[in-house]
């Protein structure tokens, strides 16, 4: 046997282990590049999936907004207690639950739930108004960070807002508040009556005079 | 010369081991690519790790790690319907209309919010399109975010940690005893069954789970295509 046959040999072995070296570290670290798609099939079919773009809209937006002034069909959003909180004359908030929903553990179970996803942020557990993201707001603003115009969110034991009606919960929850922003586009209907239950319950329960 | 009497191509001696050599090289050689195409084209390798560049630096590490921020907060329909919405710019402004309203990071969303144009975020995990797949299905069945999406509440950049291949669907629908959990604990990063977090505990919970609230993983092919 020649002699460049035995070095050839170990040569090409060492270079064919590259290969599976790249691709070893290529599966252990996460890259911005976009994958590599091989075999299409049908992968990617000629029809928009929700949330996806379609550049046809000045907007870019395959889902199509409502035209402004759609109303919905129908008579459902007429009933003022249950979609504003308000009497039929929108002059004073309701302090009642609307018709069909029973107040029960599973309603302020599921009020407890709501409330910890949606308003502990800002007002804390126990609704004093000290929740993660307030303290993070004053750390950023002792940060000296700009832009900060941070508000502190109302403990929600004040005297005037525990006097507040179910309804009037209701409306701050639907459509905010001066400095606080509207939830009605996150919470459906049903679950912001189940929070302003909770809300109802939390205020009774830190309750110590009377 | 005659045309019955060709010239003979006399190779030298020392061909004759290389001959044998290059029979083991194809064979060595055809299974070197075969390996190498398992090894480079499996989901894993493709699929997993992909983490894009994002129009916003948005960081699910700060949201959720630190300001403790619930998935549900802003992915809201995960719970009611087949897809996770990415939130609306309104969202955001929630709080970024009050919180660094002047940092250059947030100027897109500042101007989403201005011209009602959606932030364009780039898509991370993307199924074929002829698989259905539903979020409220696993999510309300005790299957926790976690279990699909490895630990978000970690990362700066959203990055795929599940192959999504049908495999992975298949293995999880044949077992999905260690995944399962209390479906308020769907959002939980960090949730641990009364054991302990070992696998051993896991699957006993899941076990108990799955029998006290009928959990049955279909594997038929018209689940997942249809
Ligand atoms: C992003 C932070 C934030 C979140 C989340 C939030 N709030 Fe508020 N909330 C505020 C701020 C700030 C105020 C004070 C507004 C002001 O006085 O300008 C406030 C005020 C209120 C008030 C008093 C309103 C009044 O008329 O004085 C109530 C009641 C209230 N919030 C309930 C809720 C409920 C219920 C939720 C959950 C659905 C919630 N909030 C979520 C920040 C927040
Ligand atoms: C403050 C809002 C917010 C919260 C809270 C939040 N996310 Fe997100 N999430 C986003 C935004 C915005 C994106 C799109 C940008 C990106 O991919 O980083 C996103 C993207 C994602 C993606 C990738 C989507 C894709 O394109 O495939 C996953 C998965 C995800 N989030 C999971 C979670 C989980 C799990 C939690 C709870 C632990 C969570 N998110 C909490 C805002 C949020
Ligand atoms: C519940 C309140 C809240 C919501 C909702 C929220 N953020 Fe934030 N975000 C904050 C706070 C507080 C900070 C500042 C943290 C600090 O600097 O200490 C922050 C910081 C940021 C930063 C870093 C900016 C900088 O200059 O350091 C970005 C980027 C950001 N958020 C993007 C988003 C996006 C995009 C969304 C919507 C998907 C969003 N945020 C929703 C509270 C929120
Ligand atoms: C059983 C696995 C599984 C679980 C559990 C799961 N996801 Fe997903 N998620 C997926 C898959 C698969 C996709 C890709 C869907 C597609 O491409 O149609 C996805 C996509 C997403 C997206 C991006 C949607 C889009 O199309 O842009 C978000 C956001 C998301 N998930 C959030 C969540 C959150 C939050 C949770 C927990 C409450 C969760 N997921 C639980 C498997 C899962
Ligand atoms: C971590 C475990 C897990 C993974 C991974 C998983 N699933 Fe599931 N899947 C479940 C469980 C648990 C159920 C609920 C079964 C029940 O309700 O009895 C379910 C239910 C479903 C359903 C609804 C079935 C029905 O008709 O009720 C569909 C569709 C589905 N899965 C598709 C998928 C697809 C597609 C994937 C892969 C992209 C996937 N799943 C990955 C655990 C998982
Ligand atoms: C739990 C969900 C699930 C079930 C059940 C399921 N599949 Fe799939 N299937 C998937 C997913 C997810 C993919 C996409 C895999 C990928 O992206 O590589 C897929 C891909 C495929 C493909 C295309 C493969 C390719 O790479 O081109 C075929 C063919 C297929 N499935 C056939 C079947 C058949 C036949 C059955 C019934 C025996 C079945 N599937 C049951 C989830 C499922």
């Amino acid at each position: 046997m020649p002699p460049w046959v035995k070095p050839l040999g170990v040569t090409v072995a060492f270079l064919a282990m590259i290969p599976f070296a790249v691709i070893a570290r290529a599966r252990v670290t996460a890259s911005p590049d976009p994958r590599i798609h091989i075999i299409r099939d049908m992968d990617n079919q000629a029809y928009f999936k929700a949330q996806s773009s379609n550049p046809l809209f000045a907007d870019g937006r395959a889902m199509r907004p409502p035209v402004p002034g759609t109303v919905a069909r129908g008579e459902d959003e007429l009933d003022d207690h249950r979609y504003r909180g308000t009497t039929p004359d929108g002059a004073t908030y309701v302090d009642a639950f609307p018709e069909g929903l029973t107040v029960d553990a599973a309603l302020l179970e599921r009020g407890r739930g709501r409330y910890q996803v949606f308003c502990a942020p800002c007002h804390g557990v126990a609704g004093y108004g000290d929740g993660p993201v307030h303290h993070q707001a004053l750390a950023a603003i002792n940060r000296g960070r700009p832009g900060m115009e941070w508000v502190t969110p109302t403990s929600l034991h004040a005297e005037n807002v525990r006097g507040f009606q179910v309804g009037r919960i209701f409306h701050v929850i639907t459509n905010g508040v001066r400095n606080m922003a509207p939830y009605g586009a996150q919470v459906p209907v049903d679950d912001r009556w189940a929070i302003a239950a909770y809300v109802k319950a939390l205020q009774a329960s830190q309750r110590t005079e009377d | 010369m005659s045309w019955n009497a060709p010239q003979k191509v006399i190779f030298p001696r020392w061909v004759d081991p290389l001959v044998k050599l290059a029979g083991a090289g194809a064979v060595l050689g055809g299974a070197y690519v075969a390996m190498l195409v398992a090894y480079g084209a499996s989901p894993k390798t493709l699929d997993v790790g992909y983490a894009p560049e994002q129009p916003v630096p948005y960081s699910h590490t700060l949201h959720v790690g630190q300001l403790g921020l619930d998935c549900r907060y802003c992915h809201t329909s995960v719970e009611r319907g087949p897809h996770a919405n990415v939130p609306p710019t309104a969202t955001c402004m929630n709080c970024h209309t009050k919180v660094l309203t002047e940092s250059p990071q947030l100027a897109p969303v500042r101007e989403s919010a201005q011209t009602g144009k959606p932030i364009p975020w780039v898509r991370v995990h993307d199924l074929p399109d002829y698989v259905y797949f539903d979020h409220s299905a696993h999510v309300t069945r005790g299957i926790g975010c976690v279990s699909c999406h490895g630990r978000v509440d970690t990362m700066d950049i959203v990055q795929q940690v599940a192959t999504l291949s049908m495999a992975w669907c298949i293995d999880c629908h044949r077992h999905p005893e260690r995944h399962l959990r209390p479906p308020e604990e769907a959002t939980n990063m960090t949730w641990a069954p009364p054991g302990g977090g070992s696998v051993e505990a896991r699957e006993a919970f899941g076990r108990q789970f799955r029998l006290d609230h009928k959990i049955n993983p279909p594997t038929d092919c018209s689940t997942c295509h249809r």
